[in-house]
């Protein structure tokens, strides 16, 4: 379009030769893609064709309910303006869908005469035209005051009929670049995605089909909240850990990303997994928005010996299959990560003896056919029939049943699975002693506490029941109470130096023939080498807590920890009759072939 | 409160410890036995109310005992449980302190 040609048409001043100008001024605008250059240009053709003094385009807003200017052109500037529909004389021409004629501004009650009056511009006509794209409204063009001083045109005149060609054909194009826009940001928005899916991807750990443990991840969308990874310790241990976030989209992913490098970095020393989705789980609701949670089960497996402890925030039992038996799986005892603060998680242990610990998001039981969802017994068929091959193929095969069988997911699949059969064959035992308990040793309770020695006739009750419970004369639970209370009190004044807002823990557990009790704190590693208990002739405080301890306890040991862990301090009694199979003691009428009395 | 209880009886001081006395309020025995020395009187420790004791617990008893020598007074204990026993034996410390079986065979006893 030149200029040339604008000049002609408008000198001409017939309506053909407005009509050519409309016309290309529409394929102008048709191939503009940018709201704001073409709104502009629009108005300014616009202006110089009808021969205005001044002119304004408006475009309703997303509500709908406002109309606010987008360009002006003339003595005055009102971008920016916001006017209601309905409201003024371009408010009128949008809520009436018609146009607009006014030949004498001040004579009409619609008239907004305050804008005059501030900027001195005197109106005399206007002549507005709704602009429509198809049957939807997005603005009005207003022009004001004829140049040659006359009046515009009335509503079927040359002057209006101009207008409104001249206003839809920018609709047309303000309606194109608005398109053009929202494909440039959904590309925006599908790289992104990728992104993340890829970022997410190289989160997962390495496939090692020398391991006994083997994940799965099958997103259902291009990000996942579900997430599962695995290592190896220095000695050999295996820790895992699978988990699920709320929500989908970005945020999920973002937490799910977040959750999987804190288990990545503190599973490397944390050797509690109830600890570690203690720290966890601080951390979450520390720093991520409120309503977001994560369901998590995390673990600790020993491939030397079968051996595996758990524990599990909020998620999907884990299905353990013992070898030629039913399957079994333990409800989860605590809420998932990031609801609650100060959360006590609690450790599993079981041997599997050669089975199969599978942990797995619901995106895998909830597979579909039809109305009948796989569920955890269908899971478990599944492993029963996929019996032989290697556990990667196992799983494979377990998705390709699903797959091929019509089944639909309807989520993000995750699953991780840990065949001690495998392990059985192919490891060797390491050297370093194992940190889970022994498996004859039961569990009884824990405690978390800070070092605040007002907790200490908190303990001792509860160390009282529990030796009681394991079948100690009275005099010897004193001495275990006393015991354990002054390797506490070592721990308060030694590790961490009067501090009294560290962290101590003490395990209780009933062995066959006794007591053991592991009591950790998480201060810097104490050189054993510095604990001797100091010479009784010296009468002098500190040091006798550890002559006590020595005096009382059968074992006692420190066990080294990875750097930055703490100390771990084991301490084992046993009963002085434990000859005695525990409910005989005190009891020597009632004592089998094997019983003795006393040592 | 660990300390129940500061008398004078034929100038001596008697001090009744009660309850548990651990790392908490050891610190707390501590400064009342070394606030009545500062009478340089003799001191008598009644442990009839005291349920648990423990190194802490000693030590202080153990610190008063030093102060006390120091200044040629006598700090004896009285009323001790088998289970506080236990602890002062198990300290090899059941010889090292006087111990005698109530106030009143103490305030008799020979210095």
């Amino acid at each position: 379009m030149t200029t040339a040609n604008l000049e002609s048409g408008a000198e001409s001043g017939t309506e053909s030769g407005a009509l050519n100008f409309a016309a290309s001024l529409a394929r102008s605008f048709a191939a503009s893609l940018n709201v704001d250059a073409t709104v502009k240009q629009a108005l300014a053709s616009i202006i110089q064709l009808l021969e205005t003094e001044a002119g304004s385009l408006f475009l309703l807003d997303d509500s709908g309910a406002m109309l606010v200017c987008r360009a002006s052109v003339g003595p005055v500037k009102i971008d920016g303006l916001s006017v209601p529909t309905g409201q003024g004389i371009v408010g009128r021409a949008v809520a009436e869908d018609r146009l607009v004629v006014v030949e004498n501004a001040y004579e009409d009650k619609n008239f907004f005469k305050a804008a005059d009056e501030k900027t001195g511009f005197v109106t005399r006509s206007v002549l507005c035209a709704p602009m429509r794209v198809g049957d939807k409204l997005i603005g009005a063009v207003q022009v004001l005051n004829k140049r040659s001083g006359h009046p515009f045109d009335g509503i079927n005149g040359k002057d209006g009929n101009m207008l409104q060609v001249m206003a839809n054909a920018a609709a047309l194009a303000i309606s194109n670049a608005r398109l053009a826009d929202q494909l440039v940001e959904q590309e925006r928005i599908k790289r992104e995605l990728e992104l993340a899916s890829e970022i997410q991807r190289s989160l997962l750990p390495l496939q090692d089909d020398d391991m006994p443990i083997c994940g799965i991840n099958r997103p259902i969308r291009e990000v996942s909240g579900d997430f599962y990874d695995y290592f190896e310790l220095p000695d050999g241990t295996i820790a895992f850990a699978l988990g699920d976030v709320s929500g989908k989209g970005m945020n999920a992913a973002l937490l799910m990303a977040k959750t999987a490098s804190l288990f990545r970095c503190l599973g490397k020393t944390i050797r509690d997994p109830a600890r570690l989705l203690s720290i966890l789980n601080r951390e979450i609701c520390e720093t991520t928005s409120r309503g977001m949670f994560v369901t998590m089960v995390a673990g600790l497996y020993e491939p030397s010996t079968g051996l595996l402890r758990y524990a599990n925030a909020g998620h999907l039992p884990p299905l353990i299959k013992f070898p030629d038996q039913l399957y079994e799986t333990v409800a989860p005892d605590a809420p998932p990560l990031g609801i609650l603060r100060d959360m006590h998680f609690v450790d599993h242990e079981i041997n599997l003896k050669g089975g199969l610990f599978v942990v797995f998001s619901d995106g895998l039981t909830e597979f579909r056919y039809g109305e009948e969802e796989l569920g955890v017994d269908g899971l478990n068929l599944l492993l029963e029939y996929t019996h032989n091959g290697s556990l990667r193929g196992r799983l494979e095969r377990v998705l390709a049943e699903l797959d091929q069988g019509g089944w639909q997911a309807k989520d993000d699949l995750t699953l991780l699975a840990i065949d001690d059969h495998a392990a059985g064959k192919a490891w060797q035992r390491e050297h370093a002693p194992a940190l889970l308990a022994p498996a004859e040793a039961d569990f009884l309770f824990g405690l978390s506490f800070p070092a605040d020695p007002s907790r200490l006739k908190l303990m001792r009750p509860a160390l009282e029941a529990a030796a009681r419970a394991c079948q100690f004369a009275e005099d010897e639970i004193h001495d275990l109470v006393l015991a354990a209370g002054e390797a506490i009190e070592n721990i308060m004044i030694h590790a961490y130096g009067g501090q009294v807002k560290g962290e101590i823990t003490l395990a209780v557990h009933r062995l066959p023939d006794g007591i053991m009790l592991r009591l950790r704190d998480f201060a810097p590693r104490v050189d054993t080498g510095k604990i001797e208990p100091r010479p009784l002739d010296e009468i002098r405080p500190g040091g006798l807590g550890t002559h006590f301890i020595r005096a009382i306890m059968d074992d006692a040991s420190f066990i080294p920890l990875p750097d930055g862990e703490g100390n771990l301090l084991e301490l084992v009694k046993r009963r002085r009759n434990a000859g005695d199979a525990p409910g005989n003691a005190g009891n020597p009428g009632a004592g089998g072939p094997d019983s003795k009395s006393g040592k | 409160m660990s300390v129940a209880r500061i008398k004078e009886e034929q100038g001596k001081i008697v001090i009744a410890l009660e309850g548990e006395i651990d790392l908490e309020n050891a610190g707390e025995v501590r400064k009342t036995l070394l606030n009545s020395l500062k009478q340089k009187k003799d001191l008598l420790i009644d442990l009839s109310a005291v349920s648990y004791i423990d190194s802490s617990g000693i030590a202080s008893l153990v610190e008063g005992l030093q102060v006390a020598r120091k200044q040629k007074n006598e700090l004896s204990l009285v009323s001790v449980s088998i289970r506080a026993l236990r602890v002062l034996e198990l300290a090899r410390l059941d010889r090292v302190f006087a111990i005698h079986a109530d106030v009143a065979t103490a305030l008799a006893a020979k210095a």
